[in-house]
């Protein structure tokens, strides 16, 4: 089971530190929100532990390896980042490309557009995707090589109601599989329920990293507890 | 004898760069823009080739048709082909940029030298097959004429070939070095537009300022790999040379050569390293 460790993380862009001495763990077989106001240094951390920006300082691992110097990494990390794919190629074409890629079998493409509902979109070309479509597909491209860990920036975007209940639905499913999720969001509301620990990050620091039954243990809901930490962060 | 095995850390398991060649190429012919450039290739090609054709023996125009000379310069229609191979290989590199699916491409391998290895490969190959087929357009049309005015063919079928095979390699090597330059200055337009001006204008304002430098200017050495004569052919970017040879095969090989590998190695240590974000 995956476990993910982010230590002492640094990211500067010019004046502006995007991330700054962010430190936290998320335990494998949880699903973990990765919450924080937007340009609170979500994406970047992410994109850190993905090893697609390079940090200034910090170390940020995946079972005790950066992600470059990862065997076969998409057998092991799937990851929604940004919902960019070439237009011109069908959803099926893009989705073999990356199965070749992961060694994955081909026949693969078609299992997982028909789990994340584009079964009938897969011959049609993605540039006449809606956001939700291709935030499906995003998950369809994580799930292609059967990780164990999810890493995913914003899935919602785009999806609607029904699909905010079957995003909630697949990340309940992997983790009770023995997945483990990292999840990062604005929309507090969409995972509340589906969350285990939440990390909150302001300003790129870490502002509390525990269990959601421990941050709503006086009853209030995670929104109101989010809004009271990040403004205590603040003050 | 008791061996005691020592803990190394287990090596990164690299995908085969043949594997990842291989992806490349998929990812091209799944876009419908590789066969536009391919169709716009032997399009221009056919044009200015039966232009020349009919100009031959003209006032202003190539050589007599009869002559060897002038079956040579017809043949300068087919660098259209290497025009646009480097194009498209620009568009390998480039286009990663343009959609943003470099994201997916490094989340799936790491080792973007690797990456940019795969791409050289993919837009050599690709290169390739534009090399050769606007040469066996233009030798086609050439033939045609020819024949069509009842001539005799003056060029030997060994000549022929070498032309094909330059064309092979320089279109090759062409689409290696748009890879680079997709690499380096990864906006899609700027790429492709810079590489139309470089060996449509560039080429030839440098070559009228320094003549000797001709041959060693990297559309004209793979043009003259084809058998396109400096200096001889109303159109192509020898127009207008005087006393100037083009570089021998091997010479001009590996000056492509050295040109795509040093591009690669630049964009490898710089815009390839910097971060997706």
């Amino acid at each position: 089971m995956a476990h993910i460790q982010i230590q002492g993380l640094v990211k500067r862009y010019g004046p502006v530190t995007a991330v700054d001495n962010l430190s936290f763990q998320v335990q494998p077989g949880t699903v973990t929100g990765f919450l924080g106001p937007n340009g609170a240094g979500k994406t970047t951390t992410l994109r850190m532990l993905l090893g697609l920006v390079t940090p200034d300082a910090g170390s940020a691992t995946i079972n005790g390896r950066r992600y470059a110097e990862m065997a076969e990494p998409l057998h092991q990390v799937g990851a929604v980042l940004e919902a960019s794919f070439h237009p011109g190629r069908t959803a099926r074409a893009h989705l073999r490309i990356q199965a070749l890629s992961a060694e994955a079998d081909p026949s693969r493409a078609d299992d997982v557009l028909s789990l994340v509902g584009l079964a009938d979109a897969a011959d049609r070309r993605v540039g006449g995707f809606s956001l939700g479509m291709r935030q499906r597909l995003g998950l369809a491209t994580a799930l292609l090589a059967d990780p164990k860990l999810l890493i995913l920036d914003e899935p919602a975007n785009g999806l609607d109601p029904e699909g905010i209940r079957w995003l909630r639905d697949l990340l309940r499913g992997f983790a009770a599989e023995g997945g483990t999720v990292l999840v990062s969001t604005h929309m507090l509301a969409e995972v509340a329920q589906t969350i285990d620990s939440a990390v909150i990050v302001h300003h790129g620091r870490l502002v509390v990293q525990a269990p959601v039954a421990e941050l709503t243990a006086d009853g209030t809901d995670l929104e109101t507890a989010f809004f009271h930490l990040t403004r205590e962060s603040v003050s | 004898m008791t061996t005691i095995a020592v803990p190394t850390n287990p090596a990164v398991r690299r995908v085969p760069l043949a594997r990842l060649t291989r992806i490349e190429l998929l990812k091209l012919t799944s876009t419908r823009l590789p066969y536009g450039l391919l169709a716009a290739s032997l399009l221009l090609t056919g044009l200015f080739t039966v232009i020349e054709a009919a100009r031959a023996g003209t006032s202003g125009g190539p050589a007599p048709l009869a002559s060897y000379a002038g079956q040579a310069a017809i043949t300068a229609g087919g660098v259209w082909s290497l025009i646009l191979a480097a194009v498209l290989g620009a568009t390998v590199s480039s286009g990663e940029f343009r959609y943003r699916t470099a994201t997916l491409t490094y989340l799936a391998v790491p080792g973007r030298g690797r990456v940019l290895a795969a791409k050289a490969a993919a837009g050599a190959v690709a290169g390739a097959l534009f090399g050769v087929t606007g040469y066996l357009v233009t030798l086609g049309i050439t033939l045609g004429f020819v024949a069509g005015k009842g001539d005799s063919v003056a060029i030997g079928a060994g000549t022929l070939t070498d032309w094909g095979l330059g064309h092979l390699v320089g279109a090759a090597l062409l689409g290696a070095i748009g890879v680079a330059v997709g690499s380096l200055v990864r906006s899609q337009l700027a790429a492709m537009i810079g590489i139309f001006a470089w060996m449509v204008i560039a080429e030839s304002l440098i070559g009228g300022l320094f003549n000797a430098a001709r041959p060693y200017l990297p559309y004209t050495a793979a043009t003259a790999l084809g058998g396109v004569p400096i200096g001889t052919s109303s159109f192509g970017p020898g127009r207008g040379a005087e006393n100037v040879a083009a570089l021998p095969f091997a010479a001009g090989t590996a000056l492509l050569l050295a040109i795509a590998l040093g591009g690669l190695l630049l964009a490898a240590r710089t815009t390839v390293r910097r971060d997706i974000g």
